[in-house]
């Protein structure tokens, strides 16, 4: 579990910050990655490289709607193709998987 | 591994409705990022914002919005970016062209990533994908716009035709504006073909239409093999450096139906073409050609054919030449230098192709089969080389020509009449004792034999097998001698004598003589041992072909004197005799006159004379019965030994007809079995059937003639083999 533990990641070349939701309220979470692996799971990150707007400049991306138990779940996915889904997550990791366009073949595997 | 998890998804909540300003605040979000990215200015937007925007568009079942403004905003650029690009003059034209292109499609990768989830969630056929929607606006609003399209065209070919011409164009932008055709052809390239390649192709064509034929009148075929081989890789590279590779197969075959195709004939028969070539053994230019007409249709078949016809023309030039007709050895030796010569041709120029090689030998079989002389001169040639005529060659070379020499007997149609002519010669150099060799007797006959079988060889082997059971049979005759009691009546001669088995060796025309008292006892103790040993067996002297060695005792000089049997007998008159006519020979040792004349010949007209002629008569060739001989004691000779040959090395005029007349009795048997083969099979069958089958049966020997057939099947009828049916003249049925 790579970047789960956020301290002991290396080489990462990416931010994506979490804030504004429900269990954060004033505080951030930070998840450091990296472009490639992000770029390679999903489109979404793709175009975000490719397109090189604001967010290629300066190396981080902001969310306000999701959960950083979603986030890690994604995040998780992406880098090992493993990922946990219960009764609770399922819904919001639908939605955001979708959102990201990841290849969805290997989420249904896991159902 | 699937473990059951029941899924409880909590109610599902309906979408809050997008109100409609929200909506278009969204969109004009989204215009004014797209107009932006239009102007090259993307790095200060937010990739998230607008793809938030977009999604939450497509969420709201908002897209539609979305899509025909975007369709709008592209039309809006594409219409703008026409009137600066018209407007650039002459080479600023390509460049202002090309800059434009590049950044446009980098804009609609960018549009196209932002737009990503109304592409996938929204984008429905027949619509446009958001990129190709904006390759399609390129194309309807820039590329095929009258100010452009030919324009374009007219450039682009006009540079490749300098680029032709020896001048240095920028490759990179012909590639890039030459794939911009390919960039917005929705499918199947169609835009590149229509606007591009076809005229491109048809350019092609032209241009190498008037170089062709110009520079083909002006060099020679050699110079312009060379040339076409230059244009095919250049345009081979053109292909790879700036056009679709789809156009490749199309582009090469232009070049080659004008550069090749069209001028294949020209080439064949100019001055300098292909004849030449082939005359003057031009390997490199040869397979130059090779290698350019085989790229086009029917190509080859017209080169193959040329050269065949050559090799055909040459060995009939050799097969017919009167100095070759008289010389079986000069005959041979050319028919293998030029089968040399074509098969390096071949390996050299034409990378020993099937087709090539099976119409050589179709030549070579026709040429081959033109006169009936070959199967005896190439007999005669295998004799020359067994008789000593390897002797400087090494084993190596030897196989060559061996092997030379099986592949010329695989082109005779007549294998039989060689067979009969080789055996003819073996069993000469076999009694003679002249073979060079037993080795490279054998490994000769090997060599037919693997390619005929063992019939073909076995009467060959049975000489051998003979040579050898003489040799037993006369040791054992020798120790008989020693023990026998009539041996001490007997003065010691050294007799040597050969058992032939008849039916192996060809058949000696009988001849009768006298032998001498001494000799023809020997012979009978002989008979008598032979016989005694193998009971069952008859013996017939055959002194026609032996040999003896006389002594000759001069009054200063002897000399031991090899003659064949007869010239001995008949030197063994002067004995008794000063003076003898040739009459009275024939008469003293009953030898056929015919005989005398060819063993005395030698003897009184060679390089060492023994006998002279009386009185001395001025070269007059024929010899007639009253013609006198008396004994040369004058002869003057360094050598102790004087070898006489008997007869000259090519046969008589008579004994070849003998073994031809032998050849077709043969056949004859042959023929006859294959038609009882035939008929015994088939019961019934009608005249032409049987004929084919017969011809194809025997097709490996020799090519049976159709009259010869014909009268075998008379014979037959005769002999009550078959019967014709009564009501079906031409229908044979076999009686059992």
């Amino acid at each position: 579990n790579l970047f789960i533990k956020e301290k002991g990641i290396e080489f990462h070349d990416f931010q994506i910050i979490l804030s504004e939701t429900k269990e954060l309220k004033k505080e951030k979470k930070i998840f450091n990655c990296h472009r490639a692996i992000l770029a390679s799971r999903s489109h979404y990150f793709k175009g975000l490289f490719r397109s090189k707007m604001q967010e290629y400049e300066s190396g981080k991306v902001e969310f306000n709607d999701i959960s950083p138990k979603i986030m890690e779940q994604i995040l998780l996915f992406i880098y090992t193709g493993n990922i946990i889904i219960s009764q609770e997550n399922a819904l919001e990791l639908l939605i955001y998987s979708h959102k990201f366009l990841i290849p969805d073949e290997g989420l249904f595997y896991h159902l | 591994m699937s473990r059951k998890m029941i899924l409880r998804v909590p109610k599902f909540q309906e979408p809050k409705r997008m109100e409609k300003s929200e909506a278009q605040r969204l969109w004009l979000l989204l215009k004014d990022a797209i107009v932006e990215v239009q102007h090259m200015n993307a790095s200060t937007l937010s990739f998230e914002e607008l793809y938030r925007s977009s999604y939450s568009l497509v969420i709201a079942k908002r897209g539609d919005i979305l899509y025909t403004g975007l369709e709008e905003v592209n039309n809006h650029h594409t219409k703008n970016l026409l009137d600066k690009i018209a407007q650039a003059v002459d080479e600023r034209f390509l460049i202002e062209l090309n800059s434009q292109w590049q950044q446009y499609k980098l804009q609609q990768i960018m549009i196209h990533d932002i737009l990503m989830y109304l592409d996938r969630m929204y984008v429905k056929e027949p619509q446009l994908k958001v990129f190709d929607l904006g390759m399609f606006k390129w194309k309807q609003n820039v590329l095929i716009h009258s100010q452009i399209n030919d324009r374009l065209v007219r450039m682009l070919l006009g540079l490749i035709h300098m680029e032709r011409n020896g001048e240095v164009i920028d490759g990179a932008l012909m590639k890039s504006l030459i794939q911009m055709y390919v960039d917005v052809s929705l499918k199947e390239k169609e835009t590149y073909k229509q606007e591009f390649e076809e005229r491109f192709l048809l350019a092609t064509s032209h241009f190498y239409k008037s170089e062709s034929n110009l520079f083909i009148t002006n060099n020679s075929c050699g110079a312009y093999l060379k040339k076409v081989e230059i244009r095919l890789i250049e345009e081979e590279a053109r292909i790879k450096q700036y056009l679709d590779e789809s156009t490749g197969p199309k582009l090469i075959k232009a070049c080659e139906d004008e550069l090749i195709a069209n001028h294949m004939q020209t080439m064949i028969e100019m001055e300098t073409g292909c004849r030449t070539m082939i005359q003057n053994d031009r390997f490199n230019e040869l397979k130059l050609m090779y290698r350019l007409f085989q790229r086009v249709e029917n190509g080859l078949v017209h080169l193959k054919n040329e050269f065949a016809g050559y090799v055909r023309n040459e060995g009939h030039k050799i097969v017919n030449q009167p100095e070759n007709l008289k010389d079986p050895n000069a005959l041979i030796t050319s028919l293998i230098e030029i089968r040399n010569r074509f098969e390096k041709t071949l390996s050299q120029s034409f990378a020993n192709n099937r087709d090539f090689i099976n119409s050589v030998n179709t030549a070579f079989e026709s040429f081959l089969n033109e006169n009936d002389k070959l199967s005896e001169s190439l007999a005669l040639f295998i004799d020359k080389k067994l008789r000593g005529g390897f002797k400087d060659s090494n084993d190596q070379e030897i196989d060559v020509i061996m092997n030379k020499v099986i592949l010329l007997f695989r082109f005779l149609s007549d294998k039989d009449v060689f067979k009969k002519f080789y055996e003819h010669y073996l069993a000469k150099r076999l009694l003679s004792g002249r073979s060079f060799s037993e080795d490279l007797e054998r490994t000769m006959i090997s060599k037919f034999k693997q390619e005929c079988g063992n019939q073909f060889t076995s009467k060959m082997e049975g000489m051998f097998t003979d040579m050898r059971l003489s040799k037993d049979a006369l040791d054992g005759f020798k120790n008989y001698l020693q023990t026998s009691v009539e041996m001490g009546k007997l003065p010691k001669i050294d007799m040597s004598v050969r058992v032939l088995t008849q039916g192996f060796w060809p058949t000696f025309p009988p001849h009768s003589c006298t032998l001498p008292p001494l000799l023809s006892q020997y012979c009978d103790l002989f008979t008598k041992y032979y016989c005694h040993a193998h009971t069952g067996r008859r013996i017939i002297w055959q002194t026609n072909i032996g040999t003896a060695e006389v002594t000759f005792r001069l009054p200063k000089k002897t000399h031991v004197l090899a003659l064949s049997t007869y010239q001995m007998l008949i030197m063994l008159l002067f004995n008794d005799a000063e003076k003898l006519s040739l009459k009275q020979m024939a008469a003293g040792t009953s030898i056929s006159f015919m005989d005398i004349q060819r063993s005395v010949k030698p003897l009184y007209s060679g390089k060492y004379k023994v006998l002279k002629r009386t009185p001395a008569v001025e070269k007059s060739k024929e010899l007639s019965e009253n013609d006198i001989f008396e004994l040369n004691l004058n002869l003057k000779c360094k050598l102790h030994r004087i070898k006489f040959a008997a007869t000259s090395q090519t046969d008589s005029e008579p004994e070849r007809q003998h073994t031809r007349q032998r050849v077709d009795e043969d056949r004859k048997i042959e023929i006859d079995a294959a038609i009882v083969r035939i008929m015994k099979s088939r019961k019934a069958l009608i005249h032409n059937d049987l004929i084919v089958e017969c011809t194809k049966q025997l097709s490996s020997r020799f090519v049976p003639q159709t009259s010869m057939i014909k009268k075998r099947i008379e014979n037959l009828i005769e002999r009550e083999y078959l019967e014709r049916f009564p009501d079906d003249r031409r229908r044979y049925r076999y009686l059992a």
